[in-house]
């Protein structure tokens, strides 16, 4: 009975205390456009985030995306550093998250 | 019961949320998207949220959510800016960082914020400066939010004054900046850094290590985060670690770019003629959202139908909410909950009536503060680049059965 009421209390405070162990995020598949440039957008953009963080600000001009790719490089330091690179990701994201106009 | 239908019948794909676009020719400002659907993978201590992005991840509340003064903090939603984000917090390693203009540096631990100052309980509403972003056209930049980057909770810590004065600050100091841990990719990328002006601190800006009774949950900041009552959520800082004060204000990309609106009296500008001036946008203005019924809920003709919703602004108090059935030829007052959360939280409101006639009847919902403020109609609110502060009266359309 004893042990019983032992075994009770320590359910008891596993189930209420406050623990933190910690978390573990999921993965969540925001699938990209199949297009001209998806692969290499891809690797540019997703490595630090992901893909709903870009298609999520909606469809946007050629400007809008090309100050985006830029604030990318210049704010955030990523790593696309040829102008042909930054072309392609433009290109990319305008064909296929664009809203027709250029600016 | 009700709640748990909506979560069963609202499942869908992940990542489906994405790009809701209304790009027209006018700027015209319109009602925000509210038929996005949670996602069906629930973030660790939430339920299923609407879900932009899982890295930073970035989760909204259903409107469903918004009918009592409190947001349960499994529904609470989430913004971070940066990727990285620690998913273990060691509390024997864990320190807020405390440098700059003060006489001494200090780390003050989890334990000695709770045990050696004055323990404050204040309810306050976090809303996301880009909530509702979706009203503004031409596609305003942004995550495209809906009408849940909100919530309100009751919010316990210590007062930010108490815990600077432990420091001391220098007589020079002017500013103080706060980080957390959230971290870029790069090493090389700034942190997300915030300041506050010294002069703008007051009794109200809290610490907090407690939400509505429990500890915070990671994605809100876990173990602690800054709350600033009145001000939009840009400076809640979370898991917050580090407050460094200085005599100037800091260059820094997230106060000098980001979350800022033209300094008019309008606040507004046009895609073609963008301000040159801008301000931060600090203070929320009034707003108010009805939780109950929403769009597509098919009520009985002449039974009693009960709306439910919150009301709140940046701490001036609401005076009143009132709804229209004749899509705001009049309007008559809603009733306020009791109001003892305190003028920083939501006021919950009801209004019974009985729908006269079937098929479509639009509920509408304006709040008014005590400081004169009322919202406008959608279609009267001006654009800005980033798409912040939209206000616009609330509507839901129901169909009468």
């Amino acid at each position: 009975m004893k042990k019983l009421l032992f075994i009770l209390v320590l359910i008891n405070v596993t189930l209420f205390s406050q623990s933190n162990t910690g978390i573990t995020m999921p993965y969540v598949d925001f699938p990209m456009k199949e297009g001209k440039g998806m692969y290499s957008t891809k690797g540019k953009c997703n490595m630090c985030h992901s893909w709903g963080y870009t298609v999520n600000q909606g469809l946007q001009s050629k400007k809008f995306w090309r100050e985006k790719v830029m604030k990318m490089i210049v704010v955030f330091k990523a790593p696309i550093k040829t102008q042909k690179d930054i072309d392609t990701v433009v290109d990319y994201l305008f064909e296929n998250y664009g809203n027709g106009k250029l600016e | 019961m009700e709640r748990r239908d909506f979560f069963k019948k609202a499942l869908t794909v992940a990542g489906s949320a994405a790009v809701g676009s209304t790009t027209v020719g006018a700027a015209q400002t319109v009602h925000p998207v509210d038929n996005r659907k949670v996602s069906d993978i629930a973030f660790p201590q939430k339920r299923p949220l609407i879900t932009y992005s899982d890295r930073p991840p970035l989760l909204e509340t259903p409107r469903e959510v918004f009918t009592s003064a409190l947001t349960p903090n499994d529904l609470f939603f989430v913004r971070w800016h940066m990727p990285v984000i620690p998913t273990y917090i060691n509390l024997n390693t864990f320190f807020i960082h405390i440098n700059g203009e003060v006489e001494k540096e200090i780390k003050v631990s989890l334990k000695t914020l709770k045990t050696e100052f004055e323990a404050v309980e204040l309810t306050a509403v976090l809303q996301c400066g880009g909530n509702n972003r979706t009203a503004f056209q031409p596609t305003a930049g942004g995550i495209q939010w809906g009408v849940g980057a909100m919530g309100c909770a009751k919010w316990k810590g210590a007062r930010l004054k108490d815990v600077l004065q432990k420091a001391g600050l220098k007589k020079e100091a002017a500013w103080i900046g706060f980080n957390g841990e959230e971290k870029a990719v790069y090493a090389e990328t700034a942190n997300f850094v915030r300041e506050l002006k010294l002069e703008e601190m007051h009794d109200d800006i809290i610490i907090a290590y407690e939400m509505n009774g429990e500890d915070l949950p990671y994605l809100n900041g876990y173990p602690i985060r800054l709350i600033l009552p009145g001000f939009y959520s840009d400076s809640w800082i979370k898991m917050l670690c580090n407050i460094t004060v200085t005599k100037e204000r800091q260059k820094l990309h997230f106060m000098d770019h980001a979350y800022r609106i033209p300094d008019n009296d309008c606040e507004c500008e046009t895609p073609d003629s963008l301000a040159q001036k801008t301000k931060p946008i600090e203070e929320m203005n009034v707003n108010s959202l009805i939780g109950y019924p929403i769009t597509s809920t098919k009520v009985k003709k002449d039974a009693d139908l009960v709306v439910r919703g919150v009301a709140f602004d940046g701490g001036h108090g609401i005076a009143k909410v009132e709804i229209s059935t004749d899509d705001g030829a009049s309007w008559t007052k809603a009733v306020l909950d009791d109001g003892k959360e305190g003028k920083y939280a939501y006021r919950a409101f009801t209004y019974s009536f009985k729908p006269q006639s079937y098929g479509q009847q639009n509920i509408l919902c304006r709040a008014s503060n005590k400081k004169g403020e009322v919202q406008p109609f959608a279609k009267d609110i001006q654009w800005n680049r980033g798409g912040y502060k939209y206000n616009g009266i609330d509507e839901v359309k129901v169909e009468v059965v």
